[in-house]
């Protein structure tokens, strides 16, 4: 399964809607919910969400299914914050990861890859000046896209090799062996693309 | 043409901490002008750091490595425009969703207009019979099929020099053959790191590493003999 979603054609609104304006979508659904941390926010943003993406008619499993390792990962955040007593926190937590993941899907889900480098591209032509690469920052953002259920998956292995060692209540304690697996992969995945020679330019 | 030259080119890792300075490579002097060029030697014994030298992804400690007169070192960029690099582990090398996507961001540097791209891009997955799987998820794909879509993006780029490193261990051997056979058609100098005996046999050189050295090189029948026997005693 594909977390956020490999392009399917269409003629929805959505899929004629401009690049820019989802991505607009994509932090308008993400990030307000993330700096008010209130549960109604979090679950309105999540309704909505979820609605757009049913608007695409790609299909319920494509639009709403998610990964079983998606599935430990919620059940691991808002255990952690039922522990500690916090039950809106629970909800705002796990509200704001599926909404983040529906939101993605708006985008992926309705415009193909290239169009989506391209557009990320093109935004960051103003960093330039900063010492910003755009061309290989935008390969490496879709990158990261495609790689983020090969990091659900060593969350899932860390989470087994901590329990293993009865380590898995402390997040912190899962935290950095993610990390240095993750800058692994991202290593494997910069010489690949310095050998054909991408995001040189 | 590739050379390895200098006083002889040599890879080594620097000392740190407790570690001794290791040598990769030992002092090498090459030139690699034939159109199929097999290496062959055990695990470890330093086939992927030589062919990582031909495209700067690897540098050498002394010496040069100029691949049409250019320098690894100095000119990388034209230089991995110039080689293209085919890794053992495709899902390594296909770094977009797609077959389709990724030929497509080898041919950003050549075409500009998306449409044409797009075009371009299903016509050379065409070419190589994967027209029905140029919108799959590259997770769906055979490993075969894996490889010789991460051979067209490769080629895609319209390198002059093909570097194979170890292209079909991973492989059963029906896809084998098809990785083979496409890698034979190529019209571009091919070096190719191989544990594939048959495959080394149809190179017009082969080349024995052990140790981080260049145990023999000559004719297939000449080279392969003293592998055999390196290994076999
Ligand atoms: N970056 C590196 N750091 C430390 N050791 C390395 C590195 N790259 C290769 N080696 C070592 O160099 C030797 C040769 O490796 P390699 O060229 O990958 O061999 P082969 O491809 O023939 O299996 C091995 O002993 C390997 O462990
Ligand atoms: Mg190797």
């Amino acid at each position: 399964m594909n977390l956020f979603g490999l392009y399917v054609p269409g003629g929805t609104w959505l899929h004629r809607l401009g690049v820019g304006w989802k991505y607009l979508f994509l932090l308008a659904l993400t990030v307000p919910v993330l700096l008010l941390a209130l549960p109604w926010p979090s679950l309105a943003a999540l309704v909505v969400s979820g609605l757009l993406l049913a608007s695409t008619r790609v299909g319920a499993r494509l639009a709403f299914a998610l990964p079983w390792a998606l599935w430990v990962l919620l059940a691991v955040l808002a255990g952690y914050q039922l522990a500690i007593e916090r039950p809106d926190l629970a909800v705002v937590v796990s509200a704001n990861l599926v909404t983040a993941i529906y939101a993605s899907r708006l985008l992926t889900l309705t415009t193909p890859g290239p169009v989506l480098i391209d557009a990320l591209v093109a935004a960051l032509r103003p960093f330039r000046r900063l010492g910003v690469n755009p061309e290989r920052v935008g390969l490496a953002i879709a990158i990261m896209v495609r790689s983020v259920p090969m990091l659900l998956d060593t969350v899932a292995q860390v989470r087994q090799a901590a329990r293993a060692r009865g380590r898995d209540r402390n997040l912190f304690a899962l935290v950095t062996p993610v990390v240095v697996r993750a800058v692994g992969q991202a290593q494997a995945t910069g010489a690949a693309l310095a050998a054909r020679g991408l995001g040189e330019s | 043409m590739i050379r390895l030259d200098g006083a002889g080119v040599t890879v080594s890792l620097p000392a740190s901490g407790q570690a001794r300075t290791r040598v990769l490579l030992h002092p090498t002097t090459l030139e690699l002008a034939e159109r199929r060029i097999a290496v062959i030697g055990a695990n470890g014994s330093g086939k992927s750091t030589l062919l990582r030298l031909l495209n700067g992804l690897v540098l050498p400690s002394v010496g040069q490595v100029r691949v049409h007169g250019l320098d690894t070192a100095r000119q990388g960029r034209e230089v991995r425009k110039l080689v293209g690099f085919v890794f053992t582990d495709p899902l390594a090398q296909l770094v977009l969703a797609t077959p389709a996507d990724d030929v497509e961001l080898s041919l950003r540097p050549l075409v500009r207009d998306r449409s044409e791209r797009r075009a371009q891009a299903l016509q050379l997955l065409a070419g190589r019979g994967l027209a029905h799987v140029a919108d799959q998820s590259v997770y769906d794909l055979s490993g075969g099929e894996r490889q010789l879509v991460a051979l067209t993006s490769v080629l895609a780029a319209r390198p002059r020099i093909v570097v194979a490193d170890e292209p079909t261990t991973l492989l059963d051997l029906r896809n084998r053959d098809q990785v083979r056979d496409a890698l034979a058609a190529l019209e571009q100098q091919v070096v190719l790191a191989t544990h594939d005996l048959d495959l080394a046999a149809e190179a017009d050189r082969v080349l024995v590493v052990d140790g981080g050295r260049i145990l023999a090189d000559g004719k297939p029948a000449e080279a392969i003999g003293a592998y055999l026997r390196l290994v076999r005693g």
